[in-house]
């Protein structure tokens, strides 16, 4: 028992310390700058409230946001306790290794690439194809209705903060999990099938580096109050913050728009790609809020209880035939 | 001033405590005489002469079986079973012989030990890993038979390295399994060759001292091969001139056999150790020393319980790191077969000369298949573990028409059929080193196929998977 809250209390600071979260320090650090530098721009000579704009303490101590907390405290635990039944990415990289074997008949023994170019190919391969699968994924999430269920956890947050990136509902969590290990097994098995030793990770701070550029350039800022705005031609290729924002809008005409994670392209693929626009947004599942939405009764359960509805009325819907 | 003093103190003593520990390593020699009313005039307690001479016996033996000419050679035949089966005086000692800068003390088999051999020492029980349903010592006559018509070792239809399949399946039938089996196990009981008494009427040594003696001796380390860098005891076993003089302990000019050579498992530990992950041989030989030391601590009385419990702890660490190494050998040499078998494919597929790369292949499987059927020889029951393995390695590798050997006709002669590609066969080695490495906690894991797959898992991370975008 002490060592599972030595783990977990480790868990939960590693969100703040380690370098591989979104939330790790330095990155917040990074956010805050250039949400400053953001708003300076927006009133001049300002500097002190821009900063404090930045910061924007009011958001941190709303309704919504403490329930981000309640959230993230209690889905430590639980992911803590589901972590051994989970299948690892290295069960999987193993299988899909062995898997090549059979499929390709022959094993490249020795290839004359030089590595800059494997390693760099690894690195850009997870990094797209890792950044698909979390926008493939998200699209289920919203066009499934019982998967939309445990993703309205998520999106009945009515203040962004960038902790609101933990607000998940821990079924939501384990898919995730899932997928990562997925994508990371899969690519990790097929490189090192085809170019053995050769194959490396490029990191900054141990993170692939284009995910660290993803963090340094404010990644937190995508859940947050500052509704950082690209260029058109930049939006097409990267999801900005505000057009982030336009996913987590109220409006109805927004709805089901940009489940990118850092490329746009994904959206312009599948006709779901929005531009984001100069006017205020409000935040959650609808403009009407509802008295006990942010309870964690609500977060939790209701998630259950109403996929169980859709999947009772899907299978009830279509009589078996015999 | 006089806290400062004590701090000193205190210092130098914590500092030379450190030294002392550091050098803790101490040669497995100058055990005194502890049984009592001894009348001889022998200084020393220590002798396992009759296990270095099977030493020598064996490593002669692995020499002559790479000599055939490809044809039956009965008196090739007749020499390789004098070395195994044989007690006659005269045998000369073929390897290891003197080299340039590096001259060996002895030259013939008696100057270690008269009327010793290999065959009356070796596993008894049944080798399920070969076929024919043999024992131990009939699977090494067998391939003995079988390597005095080959052709320099080799048999290429059926794809046997015969020097590599004897040496290394009889460092576990005889060394392995006599020390583990035998001398560290039964042979400790209290009531067995008790520390009270002499071993045998007249000698220098007590019952326990030589049971541990003789099982150190089947190691087969040099005595200061508790402080041994793992390289520089590698060179001694190659006969390197350059370490001569660092493995010329006593400084007579010579290398002496008995107490200044590595043999067998001696030598694979180095050979893991190399790597710098592990360090067995240094380990394993300060147990054998520190168990020394319990012993001749006795005094030549009955070991207390407490004594000799300690000594089954010694003797414990002793065989499960041992284990180890045969482990590790096994768990390198499949790695190797792994990329031989995908070598040979690729060639095959280009319609290459695959002449050479056929033989190294073989060659890696013969250590393999040797390490694999040695493990199996410890006298515990392994388990599915062991069909497992054997299963994964065949009888043979998988020769170039996809053929493998499956069984031995009524004549002994080796029935082969269809059987997987290259590739799969490949596969099966991966699952070798992963069942490998599933049962023992390897350290140094050499050739490790799936290594950079933990490798890149760890290094990406999982820090970003429940993030919610
Ligand atoms: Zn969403």
């Amino acid at each position: 028992m002490d060592s599972f809250f030595q783990q977990y209390w480790s868990d939960l600071t590693s969100l703040f310390s380690n370098s591989q979260q979104r939330l790790y320090w330095g990155y917040l650090v990074c956010a805050i700058i250039i949400a400053a530098l953001y708003s300076l721009k927006k009133q001049p000579k300002q500097l002190k409230a821009s900063i404090s704009n930045a910061l924007g303490l009011p958001h941190w101590l709303s309704r919504s946001a403490r329930a981000d907390y309640q959230l993230i405290i209690i889905n430590k635990a639980i992911y803590l306790l589901c972590n051994p039944i989970l299948i690892g990415k290295l069960s999987i990289a193993t299988l899909i290794f062995e898997l090549m074997h059979q499929w390709l008949g022959q094993r490249p023994v020795e290839s004359d690439i030089p590595s800059w170019i494997i390693i760099s190919a690894f690195t850009a391969f997870i990094f797209i194809f890792d950044d698909f699968a979390r926008f493939y994924t998200h699209k289920l999430m919203h066009q499934i209705p019982w998967l939309w269920e445990f993703h309205k956890t998520h999106h009945s947050a009515t203040t962004l903060t960038p902790l609101t990136v933990l607000r998940t509902h821990p079924v939501e969590g384990l898919l995730f999990a899932i997928r990562s290990a997925f994508v990371q097994g899969i690519s990790i098995g097929v490189f090192v099938f085809l170019f053995a030793d050769k194959v490396d990770l490029y990191t900054v701070l141990k993170v692939n580096v284009l995910v660290f550029i993803f963090n340094v350039a404010g990644a937190n800022l995508r859940h947050s109050h500052i509704s950082i705005r690209y260029y058109r031609a930049i939006e097409n290729i990267f999801i900005s913050p505000a057009q982030h924002h336009i996913h987590h809008s109220t409006a109805p005409r927004h709805f089901n728009k940009n489940y990118g994670a850092i490329l746009a392209i994904w959206d312009k693929c599948f006709n779901c790609h929005c531009y984001s626009e100069d006017k205020p947004l409000s935040f959650g599942l609808s403009k009407n809020q509802n008295g006990n939405e942010q309870s964690l009764q609500k977060l939790y359960l209701a998630a259950f209880v109403n996929s169980y509805k859709i999947i009772k009325a899907q299978l009830g819907g279509c009589p078996r035939k015999d | 001033m006089k806290l400062n003093k004590l701090m000193t103190a205190v210092a130098i003593a914590t500092l030379s405590t450190t030294v002392l520990t550091a050098n803790a390593a101490s040669n497995y020699a100058d055990f005194p005489i502890t049984v009592k009313d001894y009348a001889g005039d022998k200084k020393s307690s220590i002798s396992y002469g009759g296990q270095i001479a099977r030493h020598v016996l064996h490593t002669s033996l692995m020499k002559l079986s790479k000599t055939g000419n490809g044809a039956a050679n009965p008196e090739l035949l007749a020499q390789m079973q004098a070395y195994f089966s044989g007690k006659e005086t005269g045998r000369a000692i073929l390897s290891p012989a003197s080299q340039e800068g590096f001259t060996i003390a002895q030259t013939n088999v008696d100057e270690l030990s008269k009327g010793k051999n290999l065959a009356g020492k070796t596993y008894k029980g049944a080798v399920a890993g070969w076929p024919g349903n043999k024992t131990g010592v009939e699977v090494l006559e067998f391939l003995i038979e079988k390597a005095a018509s080959s052709d320099a070792g080799f048999d290429y239809i059926n794809g046997m390295d015969y020097p590599q399949l004897i040496s290394k399946f009889a460092m576990g039938a005889i060394f392995y399994n006599q020390a583990v089996d035998n001398y560290l196990d039964e042979k400790l009981a209290a009531d067995v060759k008790p520390n009270d008494k002499p071993y045998k009427d007249g000698a220098p040594y007590t019952g326990k001292e030589h049971v541990w003696d003789e099982a150190f001796g089947y190691f087969g380390a040099p005595i200061n091969a508790a402080g041994l860098d793992a390289n520089e005891a590698y060179s001694i076993a190659k006969g390197k001139k350059e370490i001569f003089a660092k493995a010329d302990l006593n400084a007579n000019g010579k290398i002496d056999l008995d107490t200044e050579m590595l043999y067998a498992h001696a030598y694979y530990a180095a050979g893991a150790d190399k790597a710098g992950k592990s360090n067995y041989l240094n380990e394993i030989t300060q147990a054998f020393v520190d168990g020394r030391q319990i012993i001749t601590d006795a005094k030549g009385e009955k070991l207390s319980d407490d004594q000799r419990s300690q000594l089954l702890a010694k003797a414990d660490f002793i065989k499960t790191n041992w284990e180890l190494v045969i482990a590790e050998a096994a768990f390198k040499y499949a790695g190797s077969v792994y990329s031989d078998a995908l070598k040979l494919q690729a060639g095959v597929e280009e319609n290459t000369d695959v002449k050479a790369d056929f033989k190294k292949y073989i060659h890696h499987w013969g250590e393999l298949k040797g390490f694999s059927m040695a493990l199996q020889t410890g006298g515990k029951d392994l388990g599915e573990f062991s069909v497992k393995l054997n299963r994964l390695i065949g009888f043979s590798p998988v020769l170039l028409g996809n053929t493998q050997v499956t069984g031995l006709d009524d004549k002994g002669n080796y029935v082969q059929s269809s059987s997987i590609s290259l590739n799969e066969f490949a596969l099966h080695m991966l699952k070798v080193q992963k069942a490998l490495a599933d049962r023992y906690p390897l350290k140094a894991r050499l050739n490790d196929q799936s290594e950079k797959l933990a490798a890149l898992a760890e290094k990406l991370g999982s820090g970003k998977s429940t993030e919610n975008d």
